[in-house]
């Protein structure tokens, strides 16, 4: 009996994650996006994607991790569908040539909201890339949910009506599911959003996506009862789980048995973020410890800029990232917390919330909605052991058992 | 906790740290302020230092100032000879200066200098050694340092600790803080801005240390009416330093303004800070074996072996 849960992102934990922010572009305008400095102009060009691509292959020594996931972002990437490509010839064709340990161990990874993924150059890519691809396409969840924040940008200032994306994107689903059957969404709540979450969960399941990996933003939007709405929500959405037994062939990120427990201050210390061993770039050329430190990502704060394609990485200025811990950034409060495991972060967001330009003040705008989070995945695992223990499935289930852990963002 | 106010008497006072003072136009700090800062400093039971200009203050400055106990810290460039001779601290930027000092058993000294000058210069320090009771050596450009530097620094200090010997069998035992002070302490010792010390400047405000107010004027935690206010505050503390907190280089400046212009953190010091602190805590090593060959030299005192120059390349050990 195997309960399905998180799946690991491939060669987690071992692979270097590379992106390339090839465009600040996007067709839509969602309401609970991070990035405040979207525009079109900013596209990187062949010469920066090229200039990055040799910087980081000549130092193969500097890059040891075992494989390599090179991330595409945007904005929408797809918009750059031909430069990706070309990016991706020249990244295969240089890592052949030079005989490079990352050959045999790389991926290309996407994260797109969907509308150009049936186009014949978005196809063509695929088809050429296939087995080393990973794409999610982000779908909110029923047409309602989705299209309350995921909608088109306006085209002319004139445009008072609000269009929704949910159409053109779920359009595209089953041609996405066919070509990655284990593909997985990602699906973001912020405070207007929590009356949708269990109808929007049981309708990406209707589609056929198995794994639906879920958060709330860490943006501090949280309104006064939220916690409580949501905290009906996810026992609602456990109860369908559970009662029509999903569980064994869907994951839904929110429940988890490893989340709401104290942690210890020195065993349990390590950082929840993976920003500094992951590496950005962008248009500039500039490079990123993640793209949240982008300027387009930030609103309060500078752009935390680790270097370019020309000077190469500072790495003095990686230094901070490299040695962040849980209780150095951490309240005592938090330090203190009985609920503590599973409460997750972004370094982004905490250096831009911060007081002072420092990555070391965590925020906690998200407290009480990890609280709430915890209460109905108690009752979640609760009420699931229960019954696989009335249907004689408990032991079955403890043998079977995957070893897991919290997924990095 | 606070134990230090370090208050500058102008814009032009003295840089005695890593930090270059590059205002040129007088700004006197206000009779005012400097009244109420010193009334501050009594009240949250602060020792304070003054940092003085090379001109002369007006009398009544003078004497709000020797209302309160107190250090000075004076350039040898400073104009006025009598606040020289009454200094606590005196401030070389300049190796010839240093050469032709004359240098007294009350006073402690500061040499401002390069890498490049030092390496250049650092055997004619060997006299002023065998004169004076305390010599700080500042690098002001400890960021510039790369490897061949850091080959450069070893064999200076390797060198100096020579120098250290001979004098000590002349009876003489003076500090030199890139080579002794690693002896004296069993804990760190650093410089503690923000946490321990903190600068009021002349237009009234506090800094956490004099390079902020001179870097930026608007980088300040908080002023004379409204008190201090400083965010973050845990960050400029040992405990909150995750490299420092492991470290035993204990005379390491740990100087979080240069953490914050080279990490961009206040509790993240640089490569170079790491790698010279270490290079003077392997010659603290070797001076105290090769002391100990004539005699005993720092009964009880040990520093350990270590094979790494940068606590940072041991963080998954911790």
């Amino acid at each position: 009996m195997l309960i399905k849960e998180d799946i690991h992102p491939w060669q987690s934990g071992v692979a270097k994650n590379i992106t390339f922010i090839v465009t600040k572009d996007c067709q839509l305008a969602c309401k609970y996006c991070y990035l405040v400095g979207k525009n079109s102009k900013e596209r990187m060009s062949w010469e920066v994607a090229k200039l990055a691509i040799d910087y980081i292959l000549d130092r193969e020594d500097e890059f040891r991790e075992e494989s390599v996931v090179w991330d595409f972002i945007g904005g929408e990437p797809f918009l750059e569908i031909e430069l990706i490509d070309k990016i991706c010839d020249y990244i295969k064709t240089e890592m052949y040539r030079r005989n490079h340990h990352w050959f045999n161990s790389y991926r290309f990874s996407f994260s797109t909201n969907g509308i150009n993924y049936h186009t014949p150059k978005v196809q063509s890519f695929i088809l050429k890339n296939h087995q080393h691809l990973s794409i999610g396409i982000t779908i909110d969840g029923t047409q309602q949910k989705h299209d309350l924040n995921r909608i088109y940008k306006p085209q002319h200032e004139k445009d008072l009506l609000e269009r929704g994306s949910y159409d053109d994107v779920a359009r595209n689903i089953p041609l996405w599911l066919n070509q990655f059957p284990e593909g997985g969404t990602k699906v973001t709540i912020s405070s207007a959003d929590i009356p949708f979450i269990k109808e929007s969960v049981l309708h990406l399941y209707s589609l056929g996506i198995h794994e639906v990996n879920i958060n709330c933003v860490f943006e501090n939007v949280w309104e006064e009862g939220d916690d409580l709405l949501f905290e009906e929500q996810l026992m609602q959405l456990a109860d369908s789980i559970i009662d029509e037994g999903y569980y064994s062939d869907y994951s839904c990120s929110f429940f988890s048995e490893y989340i709401g427990k104290p942690m210890n201050r020195t065993l349990e210390n390590q950082n929840w973020c993976g920003a500094g061993m992951m590496l950005a770039v962008d248009a500039a050329g500039n490079f990123y410890p993640c793209t949240r430190f982008a300027q387009y990502s930030l609103r309060e704060k500078k752009a935390r800029i680790i270097g370019n394609v020309n000077d190469g990485i500072d790495k003095n200025k990686l230094r901070p990232f490299l040695t962040l811990d849980r209780t150095t950034q951490s309240k005592q409060e938090c330090i203190d917390c009985d609920v503590a495991s599973g409460c997750a972060w972004c370094q982004g967001e905490n250096y831009d919330a911060a007081e002072t330009n420092t990555i070391y003040q965590r925020s906690t705008a998200i407290c009480k909605m990890h609280k709430a989070r915890v209460r109905a995945n108690n009752y979640y695992w609760n009420k699931l052991y229960r019954k696989l223990e009335l249907e004689g499935q408990r032991d079955d289930y403890e043998k079977n058992k995957r070893a897991m852990k919290q997924k990095l963002c | 906790m606070l134990q230090y106010l370090i208050i500058l008497l102008d814009d032009t006072s003295t840089s005695f740290c890593h930090y270059k003072n590059l205002k040129t136009k007088q700004c006197l700090i206000p009779i005012e302020t400097l009244r109420q800062g010193i009334r501050f400093g009594m009240m949250e039971n602060l020792m304070i230092q003054f940092v003085f200009p090379d001109c002369e203050l007006p009398q009544e400055h003078k004497n709000a100032i020797e209302t309160i106990d107190h250090s000075k810290i004076v350039s040898s460039l400073c104009e006025d000879n009598v606040l020289r001779a009454d200094a606590d601290v005196i401030v070389y930027h300049d190796w010839t200066e240093l050469s032709f000092g004359k240098f007294e058993n009350d006073k402690s000294y500061v040499l401002r200098t390069t890498k490049d000058d030092f390496f250049d210069r650092y055997h004619s320090m060997k006299d002023a050694l065998g004169k004076v009771v305390r010599l700080n050596i500042v690098l002001t450009d400890v960021e510039k340092f790369d490897d061949e530097d850091f080959a450069k620094y070893k064999q200076c200090l390797s060198q100096l600790s020579d120098d250290m010997i001979a004098i000590y069998k002349e009876g003489k035992s003076p500090q030199l803080n890139i080579l002794t002070d690693r002896l004296m302490l069993d804990g760190m010792n650093n410089c503690n801005a923000g946490s321990e010390s903190i600068t009021l400047a002349p237009n009234g405000k506090f800094y956490v240390c004099p390079a902020f107010y001179f870097d930026d004027e608007a980088d300040s935690v908080g002023d004379l009416k409204q008190g201090l206010d400083i965010k973050n505050r845990q960050l400029y503390k040992l405990d909150h330093a995750p490299i420092c907190r492991h470290c035993d280089a204990y005379q390491c400046r740990r100087c979080v303004w240069l953490n914050r212009k080279t990490t961009l953190e206040v509790n993240t010091p640089s490569h170079e800070q790491c790698v010279v602190a270490h290079l003077e805590r392997n010659a603290s090593r070797n001076l105290l074996a090769s002391a100990r060959k004539f005699g005993e030299f720092f009964s009880g005192k040990e520093i350990n072996e270590i094979d790494y120059l940068d606590p940072f390349e041991k963080r998954k050990e911790w």
